[in-house]
């Protein structure tokens, strides 16, 4: 069976892209929700520090706070307390210009629920990555990422005649587009299968071995695996930080 | 079931979040429906306000006046009344002089002189009350006259003050007032029209009357009012036969047959079908805006109810959302509906009060005609959700729940939206993309707007219709000689009488042209047209008519509607009924005459005729109208001053006071359309808005997710406006398209058979076309703006959250 992703597929960030740096520093972050009479806490105190091209996984179980810690590191939410940096800028005392423009050119981010433009086909929306972020060549670009992700194929199509699995690999290749040296991607292998989800992990892993800083979020502990660096959340704490139980595992290795 | 209590609590977070939506949406509703229900209205109350006023200045029922001239012993016509055998149904009379005029009014810098007349009245009546509107009345004893109201209205004239009258005679007035038969003024005789600012009315006390006339203890009319159920007509023939048996020729009318009474009450007719079209117009595009908004908020929801139905529940309950929705719009429309309505009346009431001041005006709410626009505002945005809703309940659950399947249907253009690559960023395909993706809202967006467009250019077509005819018949009136004067003699005249002489020979005068001005009628293949007849000079004269088809000397030249309606062009023949005179005085003839050509004119029944051509119609050499222009240095006013008094001269008018008299004859229509124009404009940019903040709404998820790209605010907010302005250029060119069809039908179908003495060729200016494009595409356009703030302010993480 001819495997959906191909194998000898670059990464498709050159690491020139992330001389600007990719730090993550988070010092005691939390955030919290007022509900009327009920506050949330989504995080609390949360001491994060992230290098440049590292893989990390970030694990908890539903509810934990994972998706938070994402939006705060991507600058689209602000914490109620402490101070995250992301590439050098202090995103605490941040305009909304400022965060705009490092959501633009420094993030990149696949969401949860994909978020996927019904409007444009699959290679446009991808394109539309490559394009707010300034690429040259985007529609190029937007091609090879998209067959990157083994969906040369499907370029035409509207997400609306896309399966769950396929368009979660356009929400991939279209943060892939972007060229941001960090990417965010929040339960990126959901909706896939087995053979999918590891041959997009391994498409992770080598933006990050290529320079990109990967957060990858999950509550899939086998996927953390693969991880070099497995943060824990719990309640919206960090309750465990470090490799893999066991190192870090080959991809070849996972199995769920 | 337990869910009753969460649908409504659901119902209820709906309205929390959207009732700007709900209020504005309503307020659409609100306009169509109160501004129909003022417009049509107002034909009740203006009813009931004639009938009151007629009533309560005790109109007669029958007036007998003798022929021009004539006058008998005060007594002599009421003593006649008591002799015919309906005598036992005639319960008041009273006797009457009313003599021709000049009124002289003119105050320092400005100056007043035109024809009228002078009614003398017992100084209390018991038939025809003579209503003071400010000053005092007629007195016994008092010789004070009072001057007739809008007259005096117009002139802005004080309670008091002194007046002259034919002869240069000073009489002091002392107060303003109205008589039933002088409720309007309009249509002088002999094609001439004049209204309040051209014809002055003087109520006098009998004694003054008669003394000004020189002829006292003479009268010359007398007014009667019947018992309920007495036959008019009989009386009236009854009265004219007895005193043409005492020698005093006359004519008697019934009430039905004034002109006054007549028109007032045919006006009402007349106008409420154009005001059927203008508000028709209105409620057609805030119905279909109406509905089509709320088909649009509903679609939104289909998912849910997808998701729903795919839970099981039973469609009704699902519906109870929707419906909702479109009760709370239907609740409020119909109330504000009430003010709108209110609002409306009042200021088309004042309208009224201020063009045609009756002593009563009544002005009910017209509960009745509101009730069925209200119906129908109640029943439209149900029916708006209704449909969406049953479409929603039909498709498989399945379908409903797949992401963007619904948002997404009906492509067929797909294939067409691949094509549609436009240059640029991904993002600049996005407006056109998701124009095309969903049609169907597309389209009833760009409708919604169309509709309102469309009013906008078919009220103010109109309204450019009404203002080129009369800019046109400016400009033909004043081909040459602008500044001449239309001299009218009391009676027909031969072209050598002194009269005649005193006038052109006058030092004021520069040049003058001899007219004959007569009524007759054309006829031809079975249809019948009244005509003025001006029988003039075709080849020199002062001034010429543009005519178009052969020699205007061949025959006579109508205007272009005349022969339109005739059915003849230039060369056919016609046949002409028309006056004669001849030694045994005037009498009535047929004559055939060649159509020689048409003038473009716009009043249907002005046609020429040359001079040459007069005798077969034994009109040759003969005047009534002398058309005079200024000596060197002698202005217009000087010139009419110098004429006025001159012995037979009826009147004298700038040749510029017809159209004049034209534009204010028009005054209610112009007015009305003004009201009209203003709330098809709010119509439009409350329809703009609600699209724009729906659009909005539907594509938070969309916008959100762009932010979290960094891309701009102000990127987002172009895609929104260009997708907007595409909309508007759509719906305007929609709009534009019907409101010029719309325009030629009400302008040349219905206007026509309204106004059918008036021609006008349907217009839409430029200007109209502008003031669409910039609202329709402009200010549509722009309305995302509205929605800066709400983008600003947008929570991005919790937008993207939701699944959908
Ligand atoms: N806008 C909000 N208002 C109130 N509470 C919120 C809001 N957003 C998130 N929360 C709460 O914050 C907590 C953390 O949410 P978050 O989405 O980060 O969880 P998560 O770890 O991503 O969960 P999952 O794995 O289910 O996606 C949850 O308890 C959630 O209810
Ligand atoms: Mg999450």
């Amino acid at each position: 069976m001819a495997h959906p992703l191909r194998q000898d597929a670059r990464p498709v960030v050159d690491a020139s892209t992330t001389a600007r740096g990719s730090r993550i520093d988070l010092d005691g972050v939390s955030r919290r929700y007022r509900v009327g009479e009920v506050t949330v806490t989504a995080l609390e105190q949360v001491d994060l520090h992230v290098d440049e091209a590292a893989f990390v996984v970030i694990l908890g179980p539903s509810g934990s706070g994972k998706t938070t810690l994402l939006n705060l590191i991507g600058a689209l939410d602000v914490a109620t307390e402490g101070r995250v940096r992301v590439a050098g800028q202090d995103l605490t005392a941040a305009s909304r210009v400022e965060r705009a423009r490092l959501r633009r050119h420094t993030v990149s981010f696949v969401f949860q629920s994909f978020n996927l433009f019904p409007g444009l086909t699959a290679l446009e929306n991808v394109q539309f990555g490559a394009d707010v972020a300034g690429r040259e060549h985007p529609r190029e670009a937007a091609a090879a990422t998209l067959a990157e992700v083994g969906l040369e194929a499907r370029a035409a199509h509207f997400p609306h005649q896309l399966s769950g699995g396929e368009q979660q690999r356009v929400a991939i290749a279209r943060a892939l587009a972007t060229g941001n040296p960090v990417l965010l991607a929040d339960e990126p292998t959901g909706e896939l299968d087995f053979r999918t989800g590891v041959a997009i992990l391994e498409l992770l892993r080598r933006q990050a071995e290529a320079g990109t800083t990967v957060l990858v979020v999950t509550h899939n502990r086998e996927i953390a695996r693969v991880a070099d660096r497995v943060v824990e959340l719990s309640s919206g704490h960090v309750v465990g930080d470090g490799p893999p139980p066991g190192g870090r595992a080959p991809v070849s290795e996972l199995h769920w | 079931m337990r869910t009753r209590g969460l649908f409504l609590r659901w119902t209820a977070r709906d309205l929390r979040r959207r009732w700007l939506l709900v209020a504005a949406i309503a307020l659409v509703l609100a306009l169509g429906t109160g501004t129909y229900a003022a417009l049509i209205g107002s034909s009740d109350w203006r009813r009931e306000s004639n009938d009151r006023s007629f009533a309560l200045l005790r109109m007669h029922d029958v007036r007998m006046t003798l022929s021009e001239g004539l006058t008998a012993d005060a007594g002599v016509l009421a003593d006649a009344v008591t002799r015919i055998p309906q005598a036992g149904q005639v319960q008041d009379v009273a006797e009457r002089l009313v003599v021709p005029t000049l009124v002289d009014v003119s105050g320092p810098g400005e100056q007043v002189l035109v024809p009228g007349r002078i009614v003398g009245m017992p100084v209390d009546p018991p038939v025809d009350l003579l209503h003071v509107t400010s000053g005092q009345g007629l007195r016994a004893g008092d010789p004070a006259v009072v001057l007739e109201r809008s007259f005096a209205d117009y002139y802005d004239l004080p309670d008091a003050g002194t007046l002259r009258v034919a002869g240069n005679r000073a009489v002091s007035y002392a107060g303003h007032g109205q008589l039933p038969e002088y409720f309007a003024i309009a249509g002088g005789g002999g094609g001439s029209f004049t209204t309040e600012a051209g014809f002055g009315v003087v109520f006098a006390p009998l004694e003054t009357a008669q003394q000004l006339a020189g002829a006292p203890g003479r009268v010359n009319e007398v007014v009667l009012r019947l018992a309920p159920g007495a036959d008019d007509e009989e009386v009236a023939a009854a009265l004219e036969d007895e005193l043409a048996g005492r020698g005093l020729a006359g004519t008697a009318v019934v009430k039905g047959e004034e002109v006054v009474y007549r028109t007032l009450y045919e006006d009402i007719d007349g106008d409420e079908q154009f005001w059927r079209i203008i508000a028709g117009l209105l409620l057609a595009g805030a119905a279909f805006a109406t509905f089509n908004l709320t088909t649009r908020v509903v679609e939104a929801q289909r998912r849910e109810i997808g998701i729903g139905m795919a839970l099981g529940l039973p469609r009704w309950r699902l519906a109870i959302r929707p419906l909702a929705l479109g009760l709370q719009i239907a609740v409020v429309g119909v109330l504000l509906g009430v003010v709108v309505g209110v609002v409306t009346g009042r200021l088309f009431g004042g309208l009224f009060r201020s063009l045609l001041p009756l002593p009563v005006w009544e002005q009910a709410f017209p509960y009745a005609t509101y009730l069925q626009a209200a119906a129908l505002g109640f029943l439209l945005p149900l029916l708006g959700v209704a449909w969406p809703t049953w479409r929603a309940v039909r498709v498989e659950p399945v379908e409903a729940i797949r992401v963007g399947h619904l948002a997404a249907r009906g492509t067929r253009l797909a294939p067409l939206l691949r094509r549609i690559a436009l240059p640029g960023r991904s993002w600049h395909q996005m407006p056109v993309r998701n124009l095309v993706r969903t049609p169907r809202r597309t389209v009833l967006t760009a409708l919604g707007i169309g509709a309102a467009i469309a009013t906008l250019v078919t009220v103010f077509g109109i309204l450019d219709s009404f203002t080129r005819t009369l800019d046109d018949f400016d400009a033909e009136t004043t081909t040459s000689a602008p500044d001449r004067v239309t001299v009218q003699f009391t009676d027909v005249l031969p072209e050598d009488a002194p009269q005649v002489a005193a006038v052109s020979a006058a030092p004021q005068v520069g040049g003058s042209a001899a007219t004959l001005l007569v009524e007759g009628t054309a006829r031809a293949g079975g249809e019948e047209v009244p005509l003025a007849l001006s029988v003039r000079d075709m080849a020199g004269g002062l001034w010429r008519p543009t005519v178009t088809g052969g020699d205007p000397a061949d025959g006579v030249v109508l205007s272009e509607v005349a022969a339109r309606d005739l059915g003849v062009a230039p060369g056919d023949r016609v046949e002409l009924d028309h006056p004669q005179r001849s030694a045994a005085g005037v009498t009535r003839a047929t004559t055939e005459v060649v159509v020689a050509g048409t003038h473009p004119g716009p009043i249907r029944a002005v046609a020429y005729l040359d001079r040459s051509r007069a005798a077969p119609f034994g009109m040759a050499g003969l005047v009534n109208v002398l058309e005079v222009s200024p000596a060197g240095g002698v202005t217009q006013d000087e010139l009419t001053r110098a004429l006025f008094e001159v012995p037979g001269v009826a009147s004298v008018q700038a040749a510029t006071a017809v159209t004049d008299s034209f534009r204010e004859a028009l005054g209610a229509f112009t007015s009305v359309l003004g009201v009209a124009a203003a709330i098809t404009l709010l119509l439009a940019l409350l329809i703009a808005f609600n699209a724009t903040s729906i659009a909005t709404d539907e594509r938070a998820r969309e916008h959100a997710t762009m932010f979290a790209f960094g891309l701009p605010r102000r990127a987002v907010l172009a895609m929104s406006m260009v997708e907007s302005a595409l909309i508007g250029l759509l719906g305007t060119g929609a709009g534009v398209g019907l409101g010029y069809l719309l325009t030629r039908y009400t302008v040349e179908v219905q206007l026509h058979r309204t106004l059918p003495e008036f021609c006008m060729p349907a217009v839409v200016s430029p200007t109209t076309v502008g003031v669409a494009l910039a609202l329709g595409v402009g200010a549509v356009a722009l309305t995302p703006l509205v929605t800066l703030r709400q983008l600003g302010r947008m929570d991005i993480p919790a937008t993207l959250r939701v699944v959908e």
